[in-house]
């Protein structure tokens, strides 16, 4: 298989706390993973670690660009992820409030314009085009992800259920090779939940791009994710299909606590 | 896009405005001198708005940077006789790197380090500037002349006028600098730092351009006032005029451009109409009461700042429904 992304023996402790501890796992082209886990799992961990937000104390994660080209994201800045092609999005959804959504927008392509403050501030024709050419793009990721109407109005005032959309829709703008989300059905309602799978798959279908989403609701992951890593106090409990980590014996126990002969009757 | 050229229009009109009016009613010298040094330091202003209004960073020591723009200024035309022009662009570019070099240092730490470190030097930079007495005059000061550009040699009022030119020409350049990919990276980081680095902005090269070019600005418009008032001595660019334009900056409203001009007009005229005032007009340093009063009036009261008031008295008053999503005034 042809990893996208390849996690290897990833630890990093707290203090005294291993909050992940010696996990590896990889992530295949045009997948969607799941990475689940009870609260306080180092879920979020594991994430800012793929994104430089923390280091880790020992492992590498391995970013395949193009078939010659793989690095070790952990060589980068946190600023320099998403020029390589990997986007995230954040638990809380990190939007600016005061900005327009297509402005949200056109920061989420930050990374891939080229011209400079001078050409920028003087409005030279390099700089009008370019500019242009990200509003055009911006709009068809809204067009695509149903937001268009909502180009123009300021993300403060929009719904957290759009929000989250928006947040999604900012990732694409840097035409990236993996998105990686951060629970995006939190504060969400079944219906919107719904909606959201459905927007996840056809992203992963339309712009050709592998996903990995740490997620709480069983139902999301389970009806959207093509292979899930569960894991419990930073260790790796086990991985494989939905339907192969729903029958784990470990994983059950992890959420629904042991199978004890007292709790049978 | 229309909205856009109305923005540049409004500032070019604004410009004319500001032009004819002393013209059509033939000011006297002190208002002309008073309408100046809003321009002055509407320009540095509007520099120090760049870099606490949008990018969330603040600087103490600003009046230090127009210090060092005024005696480059000074020095490159009265003393090796170079032509205005070239002072001026010399007197954005020295501070700038000036700012550059304080920033790199200043600005490797998270926190609060750019603040402390540019009152630092709020604190010493008049004595520098006295010590370095071959080039700024010492404690009695430098003196120079108007500018004089291709053999037309400039009076009080044509300073203004050009005074008023470049503050124009900086407010159109700074609105379609924060218009850009760069401006937007400045607000992204003012607003949320994890998600400006998430989308690729790195905090440090970002802090430190929107804290050199602040310097720069502050750096034209020391060239300018030197070039207006034709003399400069070391305690002008203390902490007192540091402070000025952070009051400035924050009473015409953080974030927005005309919000500058609005403050600096608000902080200069004022007190100029209140010491007509009896009583109230005998208080010494009166323009130092008002601009803290104001400064905690407008943080506690109205963070939007001055330059919002109209919208938000002509919606109150006349329209029924508020719309919702206006987008923030420039």
């Amino acid at each position: 298989m042809n990893a996208v992304l390849k996690v290897e023996n990833l630890s990093i402790s707290f203090g005294g706390l291993k909050a992940v501890d010696d996990l590896s796992f990889e992530i295949g082209e045009n997948m969607i993973y799941g990475l689940i886990g009870p609260n306080g799992a180092g879920k979020t961990t594991v994430f800012n670690c793929i994104t430089k937000f923390y280091t880790p104390n020992t492992g590498h994660v391995m970013f395949r660009r193009s078939a010659n080209d793989v690095v070790d994201l952990l060589d980068y800045n946190v600023h320099q992820i998403i020029g390589l092609g990997l986007a995230r999005t954040f638990q809380n959804v990190e939007l600016i409030k005061d900005l327009s959504i297509i402005d949200n927008l056109l920061i989420g392509a930050h990374s891939q314009y080229k011209t400079s403050v001078l050409q920028q501030a003087f409005l030279s024709p390099s700089a009008r085009k370019e500019e242009k050419e990200y509003r055009e793009k911006a709009m068809d990721i809204l067009r695509q992800l149903g937001l268009e109407d909502k180009a123009d109005a300021i993300a403060g005032s929009q719904p957290y259920g759009v929000l989250k959309n928006v947040e999604l829709a900012r990732t694409l703008m840097s035409s990236p090779k993996l998105i990686i989300i951060d629970e995006p059905a939190a504060g969400l309602n079944e219906t919107e939940t719904e909606a959201l799978a459905k927007m996840i798959k056809h992203i992963r279908d339309f712009y050709h791009c592998s996903i990995l989403m740490v997620e709480h609701d069983m139902g999301l992951v389970m009806s959207t994710c093509e292979r899930i890593c569960a894991i419990n106090f930073g260790k790796k409990l086990a991985e494989g299909t939905p339907q192969e980590i729903k029958s784990n014996k470990y994983v059950q126990e992890a959420y629904l606590g042991k199978d004890d002969d007292d709790a049978e009757n | 896009m229309s909205i856009r050229n109305m923005k540049q229009a409004q500032y070019m009109l604004f410009g004319v405005i500001a032009i004819l009016f002393p013209i059509v009613t033939s000011a006297k010298g002190s208002t002309i001198t008073l309408l100046a040094s809003i321009g002055i330091l509407s320009i540095a202003t509007l520099g120090f708005n760049v870099l606490l209004g949008y990018s969330g960073q603040i600087s103490l020591g600003h009046g230090a940077f127009m210090g060092i723009g005024a005696y480059v200024s000074a020095y490159f035309v009265s003393q090796l006789e170079l032509p205005f022009f070239l002072a001026l662009a010399l007197a954005a570019i020295i501070p700038f790197f000036v700012g550059f070099i304080l920033g790199l240092i200043a600005l490797r730490l998270e926190g609060h380090y750019l603040a402390i470190a540019t009152l630092g030097l709020a604190v010493v930079i008049e004595e520098i500037f006295a010590e370095f007495s071959g080039f700024t005059g010492g404690w009695s000061g430098t003196k120079t002349t108007y500018p004089t550009i291709f053999g037309y040699t400039f009076d009080k009022l044509a300073v203004y006028i050009l005074i008023i030119t470049i503050l124009v020409i900086l407010m159109i350049v700074t609105y379609n600098f924060m218009k850009s990919s760069t401006g937007r990276a400045l607000v992204a980081m003012k607003k949320s730092e994890h998600a400006a680095q998430a989308m690729g902005v790195s905090l440090f090269k970002y802090k430190l351009l929107a804290f050199s070019i602040s310097t720069m600005y502050a750096g034209i418009a020391g060239s300018l006032y030197i070039h207006f008032f034709r003399f400069a001595e070391p305690k002008l660019w203390g902490i007192g005029l540091s402070l000025d334009l952070l009051a400035a900056a924050v009473i015409g409203g953080l974030g927005t451009i005309g919000g500058a001009v609005v403050g600096v007009g608000f902080l200069k005229i004022l007190p100029t109409f209140l010491q007509t005032v009896p009583i109230l007009g005998d208080i010494d340093g009166l323009s130092f009461v008002l601009t803290g009063i104001s400064i905690v009036i407008f943080v506690m009261f109205y963070p939007k700042g001055l330059i919002n008031l109209p919208v938000d008295i002509y919606k109150k008053f006349f329209s029924k429904k508020p719309t919702e999503a206006e987008e923030v005034d420039l």
